[in-house]
């Protein structure tokens, strides 16, 4: 029992001991352990071309925007480029190894990438020396056998793979009458590797004649592609070839050189030949690989293991060129579902339609407008015209009237003073030799016989006074009123004096003086008969009283002659101011009845106005109102 | 001297209005004769004779309505002949028209008087013409009359 409590004791202690070197030894691992957790992760892609080819272009940019490495902190990107195509050499590749295992000694790659079949292979012929402990996430058209990919750390990836029989089913269904199908591929160095896969795809496909064209050199391409016979078809597998100087064509620069001048339509299978030559077809390319691969890489970076990661098949996109299918009369709606068509050139229609139908519907409206407008205006215009016209023509009919009508005023008139004269001319003989009777003969006369005779020149004297006044009043319509200035004050004392020379009635002059512009005959006569007037009717007053005086309005000057005579109705006020108008007998007041329609005719002639106030027995006042 | 007298043409279309004036001048003791023209034509007729020596009148009354030759017209004419164109012509008419005194005086007439109706009046007229034009007025015949005379 001893020796095994012992030994149960040196057991103990050894525990002890190992316990404690565990601890220390985690003690010394931990800060490494502690800073490799919190360093960055390392993404190493390894392409299999120079830098500036399209294929390695495409396939960075969608790799890195897939792990959205511009945002991330915590990943480190590092991009080598193989260069097999120019640097095909073993000894390249080994001293490239011997470059990366220098470059990357003591640094930590935690994914590497490799972007075709050329460097994944050399990553597994050397993994040994590069990046032993890494797993491999690859793109590749021939990937490892399944062994391969087994051991630690692992390898996984992306196997692509050309869709030849689907591409020339669909080629041939876009095709129709199709007969002859040619399948280019090359390159300088003879890798057949594509054209294989494309020979053991299509064997035994008999719907057309199929011939291939490999590794013709790019003059004899050139040319055989340019007379091919009718009903033909090309697929475009791969080829590389070298220019006239001497310069290797990648495979879509070769395709850009045979396409232009090709008398069949193209199909090819990568994208990078999409947009240099070919219609389209079920491509696959680094742009959709790039962003797979990112994929895979990123699980692996979060932790998962490359094993539980199978290794997934390429997607391929039926894809086309808009300007090929047009060149070929190819119809959109005859392609796959979901198919994307590239490089569709807009017309300015489809750009800017909204804008084009905005500014066609703004320029319409405002084209209608104007022409409203412009309609308007035409009909305001013609408007306006008739209207002229109409006003042309009543006043063309009025000027006729009114000439007319002169001419019968004048007419009328001068058969007034016609009359008038002619009147005259048997009354001077009536009265002539009714006076010589009455002188020269007298004695053989009896009394009634002289009465007779006096009655004669008294009616002859009235006849004549009647006829005068006639002619005075006819003359006022003719005879051209003039313009002067007339001191009131003196013209009012003039008159006035002549009259009071006639009656020894005294006159009451109240004028305060002013001027105004009128016809002074016009004027004076207003005035003489309205004093006659008012002498006249005041010849049975006691006390005859005559009045004139003058006020001054704003714009006129009114005259005014009141007497204390017989007066008149009112009613009569309009009457009395008409020609031939007499409101007692004439025997009474002798008068013509012309004298007051001579006053109103005179003041119209002037522009101004003649009235009177009374009542019977009153007295009257007669006015006139002259413009200043 | 009475043989001597120059005449006096009366123009008037209307015999009263002749006769009328003639008589007027008779009361007025006018002794010069009296010639007369009763239209426009006999009036202008007398300028022949007077170029043929008659005497020419002492003045002209002439009236303004005047049958075949307008009595303006016969203004005109008298005034434009050198034989009569020293005549006075007075015009005797009964109108008073602004137009008719204008163009008279216009055509050189001496004097411009409206007849009146009354037989009063016209005799003054006549009294106060013929004392005016032949005895107070000196008028290039009566002037050269009396020189031929003195």
């Amino acid at each position: 029992m001893k020796p095994h409590a012992l030994s149960l004791r040196v057991r103990l202690t050894f525990a002890v001991v190992e316990l404690l070197l565990v601890v220390c030894v985690v003690c010394l691992v931990m800060p490494g352990v502690y800073a490799q957790a919190v360093g960055p992760k390392r993404l190493l892609v390894l392409y299999w071309d120079n830098k500036d080819f399209p294929g390695n272009v495409r396939f960075e940019e969608s790799f890195k925007a897939q792990l959205q490495l511009d945002r991330r902190e915590d990943v480190e990107y590092y991009a080598e480029y193989f260069e097999v195509s120019r640097f095909p050499a073993e000894k390249h590749a080994l001293s490239f190894r011997d470059y990366l295992k220098a470059k990357y000694a003591g640094r930590t790659v935690d994914v590497v990438v490799a972007s075709a079949d050329a460097p994944l292979y050399f990553l597994l012929q050397h993994r040994s020396d590069l990046f032993p402990t890494t797993p491999i996430v690859f793109v590749a058209h021939n990937p490892p056998q399944p062994e391969m990919l087994a051991p630690w750390p692992g390898v996984t990836g992306i196997h692509y793979k050309n869709a030849y029989r689907e591409t020339l089913d669909l080629a041939i269904r876009l095709h129709p009458h199709t007969k002859r199908v040619f399948v280019v591929s090359g390159t300088p160095q003879q890798d057949h590797r594509f054209e294989k896969d494309a020979q053991q795809e299509l064997s035994g496909f008999e719907k057309v004649e199929i011939t291939y064209l490999t590794d013709l050199p790019l003059n004899e391409l050139i040319a055989k592609t340019k007379s091919l016979p009718a009903n033909s078809l090309i697929l475009y597998v791969w080829q590389q070839s070298l220019n006239e100087q001497g310069k290797l064509l990648e495979s879509y620069e070769v395709l850009s050189r045979i396409a232009p001048e090709s008398s069949a339509p193209i199909y090819g299978f990568g994208t990078l030949a999409l947009g240099s030559g070919i219609v389209g077809g079920f491509l696959q390319g680094p742009e959709m690989n790039g962003a797979k691969a990112a994929r895979l890489a990123d699980r692996i970076l979060n932790g998962t293991q490359v094993r539980e990661i199978p290794v997934e098949q390429a997607q391929r996109v039926p894809m086309f060129d808009w300007r090929q299918l047009r060149h070929w009369g190819i119809l959109e709606g005859s392609l796959p579902p979901d198919s994307v068509v590239r490089f569709k050139e807009f017309t300015l229609w489809q750009l800017y339609k909204w804008r084009i139908v905005g500014v066609i519907t703004v320029v319409a409206l405002q084209t209608a407008f104007i022409i409203v407008l412009l309609v308007e205006r035409r009909k305001r215009h013609r408007a306006r015209e008739a209207l002229d016209r109409l006003n042309a023509e009543l006043e063309e009919r009025i000027a006729g009237r009114t000439a007319a009508l002169n001419a019968k005023s004048r007419e009328l008139e001068t058969f007034a003073y016609s009359v008038a004269h002619d009147l005259k001319a048997p009354l001077r003989g009536i009265d002539g030799y009714s006076r010589l009777l009455l002188e020269d003969h007298a004695p053989e006369l009896n009394d009634e016989g002289r009465s007779f005779l006096q009655t004669i020149n008294a009616s002859t004297e009235e006849m004549s006074q009647l006829i005068d006044d006639l002619l005075e009043y006819s003359r006022l319509e003719r005879r051209e009123f003039k313009q002067d200035r007339i001191e009131l004050g003196q013209l009012i004392a003039t008159i006035v004096d002549q009259k009071s020379r006639e009656t020894s009635i005294d006159f009451i002059v109240n004028v305060n003086g002013g001027s105004v512009v009128a016809d002074p005959n016009g004027l004076t006569q207003s005035l003489r008969n309205y004093l006659d007037n008012a002498v006249k009717f005041t010849e049975k007053v006691a006390q005859p009283r005559i009045e004139v005086g003058s006020n001054e309005t704003l714009k006129n000057f009114v005259i005014w002659v009141r007497d204390n005579g017989v007066g008149f109705d009112m009613k009569y006020h309009d009457r009395i101011f008409n020609i031939f108008q007499r409101l007692n007998p004439s025997e009474e007041y002798p008068g013509t009845g012309i004298g007051l329609a001579i006053v109103r005719k005179a003041m119209e002639r002037m522009g101004g106005r003649a009235w009177g106030e009374s009542q019977p027995g009153q007295g009257a006042t007669f006015y006139l109102e002259i413009p200043k | 001297m009475n043989e001597q007298l120059s005449p006096i043409l009366i123009v008037e279309d209307r015999l009263t209005d002749l006769d009328l004036t003639k008589r007027a001048f008779a009361r007025q003791r006018l002794l010069n004769p009296i010639q007369e023209a009763r239209d426009g034509e006999q009036a202008l007729a007398y300028i022949k004779r007077w170029e043929a020596g008659e005497p020419p009148p002492v003045f002209i009354l002439l009236d303004l309505g005047l049958p075949k030759i307008d009595g303006l017209e016969v203004l005109r004419q008298l005034k434009s002949h050198p034989i009569s164109a020293g005549i006075p012509v007075i015009v005797l008419t009964t109108s008073a028209e602004d137009h008719d005194i204008q163009e008279a005086y216009r055509l050189g007439c001496n004097s411009y008087i409206v007849k009146p109706v009354e037989f009063s009046r016209f005799m003054e007229v006549a009294s106060q013409v013929e004392v005016y034009w032949c005895a107070l007025n000196i008028s290039p015949q009566i002037y050269e009359n009396s020189v031929r005379r003195g």
